[in-house]
């Protein structure tokens, strides 16, 4: 494996963007830098820009107004990014499906790399999901070799 | 010809390798105080790798050569004081006349150069970080030009660097005298500024301003930025170590002794960085002008006296 | 001022247009009012009572809609809500903006969510929902429907 890829891999730095969520994954989020569940060990750190990351991590269901601005997001950001989707409101929408002003899920608007499903995922979730898509992204570099 | 093998070596590597390792450092003693494990040793160095390999995203309205060049401005003037510092330190006798404002001088670039990158790219929350951190250069620069008259006064009116560590290896080291004492804490706070740490990181405030001055960047320029700040982590408690310790000794019982010293600069740094909080530029620029400057003129005053 | 002086005081200025007064329990108090002497309460609250604006809801009930306005007295502990009903085909009441700034986005989000017209308001405009969404349709009446084409309301699984 290439050492930009190795090095992407070992030091992963952390954008958070919530998309119109009640905010307890943003809090189960924000668990993982505590000391019980310390993320800092594997080099992960939440930072300010997007332009700085190298995972952008999405919680809420979409809505409408915020359509554009995901859009944007996403755009801004350098490539290689890895995407994961937290919370069943970000996967499905959860309870509001039938809400008026979530139209689409997450993945009908920026391909999603990961998904960790619960409502909210526990610290333990997130951080093994974080786990597998840097498993998956492993794997893809040793197949097509 | 040999002057492009030092600065490469004294410039870039020593200053990379020391600082990496002083980041490394910082960080795991935070980790620690917090009751956490922190990240593995060589993580300074692969945060670099890995930006290295990003991509460079200019944004439309900026204005490009200013842009891309204000990082290589502060690494190139770092880099240079690295180098004079180092040279002087093992070999004393290299020193020029002067050579004491050039350092003084090159050491205003890092912090200028933030500044033009963050004026440089079209943004409005960059703009507002460069404006505070030409705030606080105004206030940190006086009383840190103050309190380095201190050693020039102590050691015979000499602006030799050269000259300043032969006085501290003939006489004490010039920490160990009343006036001495005062400057090095003037100094240890401007220091703090200039590094951009906590009090005073007001430029790069991360959760109020988004990255501050450095938001557009991205990539090998973000990776530069990163660079300059490691190379500051070294070369500023190595300047703090030569004027008031009497720079590093490498034979005998004086090789432990100044390390001692060297590590009693990050320590007290590091203390200072975790156990406070973050203050606002205007709470800055009052705590610069007031109690510091008159403790740096007090300093003086003790030191015209002969204490 | 006690409760009990304070609920006489509006039982007796507003006796002709309360129709309904359920002291539910020591802290709730709803009074029914007509919607026409809506903005000479709000002045007496505030200024005589002293109490303090809360929020206001607006409901659609089948034949009618209603708006209930929150008010609180922190120094006895107690919230009076005022019920006014108006007709459901063209819903209008006077805008209580000019007397107390706080209701000003209140307002504009039941106009756009309910679809109730505020007479008087300086700046009706969309407060929540995005710029895109089709005039004259307000989604929490109860008569709301689905309008969007493009919207996935299957979880994809069978």
């Amino acid at each position: 494996m290439s050492i930009k890829l190795k090095a992407l891999l070992k030091s992963p730095w952390v954008f958070h963007l919530s998309t119109g969520s009640c905010n307890n994954c943003d809090i189960e989020l924000l668990d993982c830098l505590t000391p019980r569940f310390d993320i800092e060990r594997f080099g992960m750190v939440l930072i300010g820009s997007i332009k700085h990351a190298d995972v952008l991590v999405c919680t809420g269901s979409v809505t409408r107004k915020c359509i554009p601005r995901i859009k944007e997001v996403y755009e801004l950001a350098p490539r290689p990014i890895i995407v994961v989707a937290i919370g069943e409101c970000s996967l499905s929408r959860g309870m509001f499906i039938d809400s008026y002003n979530c139209p689409v899920p997450l993945d009908k608007i920026i391909p999603v790399d990961v998904y960790v499903p619960g409502c909210p995922p526990k610290p333990e979730a997130i951080i093994a999901g974080v786990t597998k898509a840097i498993e998956k992204i492993r794997k893809s570099i040793k197949e097509k070799k | 010809m040999e002057m492009i093998l030092y600065f490469i070596l004294f410039g870039f590597i020593v200053s990379t390798l020391v600082g990496a390792l002083i980041s490394w450092i910082d960080r795991k003693v935070t980790a620690r105080l917090q009751y956490r494990v922190g990240p593995p040793l060589l993580q300074p160095i692969i945060d670099l790798v890995k930006l290295f390999g990003k991509e460079l995203l200019i944004p439309k309205g900026a204005s490009k050569i200013t842009f891309l060049s204000s990082p290589i401005i502060g690494l190139v003037g770092i880099a240079i004081v690295s180098t004079l510092l180092c040279m002087i330190n093992i070999w004393p006798e290299k020193t020029f006349f002067g050579d004491l404002i050039v350092v003084i001088y090159f050491l205003i670039l890092p912090s200028l150069s933030i500044i033009l990158g963050g004026i440089a790219s079209k943004n409005p929350l960059a703009s507002i970080g460069s404006s505070r951190e030409i705030k606080l250069v105004l206030a940190y620069e006086l009383p840190f030009i103050l309190a380095i008259i201190v050693p020039i006064l102590k050691s015979g009116l000499t602006i030799q660097i050269g000259q300043i560590i032969g006085y501290q290896a003939a006489n004490q080291a010039i920490a160990w005298s009343l006036s001495g004492v005062l400057s090095f804490i003037v100094i240890l706070l401007c220091i703090q500024a200039k590094l951009g740490l906590v009090p005073f990181d007001i430029a790069e405030a991360e959760t109020e301003l988004a990255g501050g001055a450095v938001i557009e960047y991205s990539g090998p320029a973000l990776a530069i930025f990163k660079l300059m700040k490691l190379m500051m982590l070294f070369v500023l408690p190595f300047f703090m170590s030569i004027m008031f310790l009497g720079g590093l000794n490498f034979t005998g019982v004086g090789a432990v002794k100044s390390l001692l010293g060297f590590l009693l600069i990050i320590v007290l740094i590091i203390v200072i960085r975790n156990t406070n909080p973050r203050l606002r530029v205007d709470q800055a620029l009052r705590f610069f002008w007031g109690p510091v400057t008159i403790l740096s003129i007090i300093a003086v005053i003790l030191a015209t006296r002969g204490l | 001022m006690k409760r009990e002086d304070i609920l006489n005081g509006i039982k007796d200025r507003f006796e002709d247009s309360i129709t309904e007064f359920s002291d539910r329990s020591k802290k709730r108090v709803y009074i029914d009012i007509d919607h026409k002497v809506i903005k000479d309460v709000i002045k007496y609250m505030i200024h005589d009572i002293g109490a303090r604006f809360n929020i206001a809801s607006g409901i659609d009930a089948r034949t009618e809609m209603e708006i209930l306005y929150h008010f609180t007295i922190e120094r006895i502990n107690i919230i009076i809500s005022f019920r006014v009903r108006i007709n459901r085909d063209k819903p209008e009441i006077d805008s209580i903006t000019p007397l107390i700034k706080g209701a000003e986005w209140i307002e504009r989000e039941m106009h756009e969510l309910l679809g109730i017209n505020f007479i008087g308001h300086p700046n009706l405009k969309k407060l929540l929902l995005s710029e895109d969404w089709p005039e004259g349709v307000y989604p929490l009446r109860a008569d709301y429907k689905e309008w969007d084409k493009d919207a996935i309301r299957d979880r994809g699984v069978k």
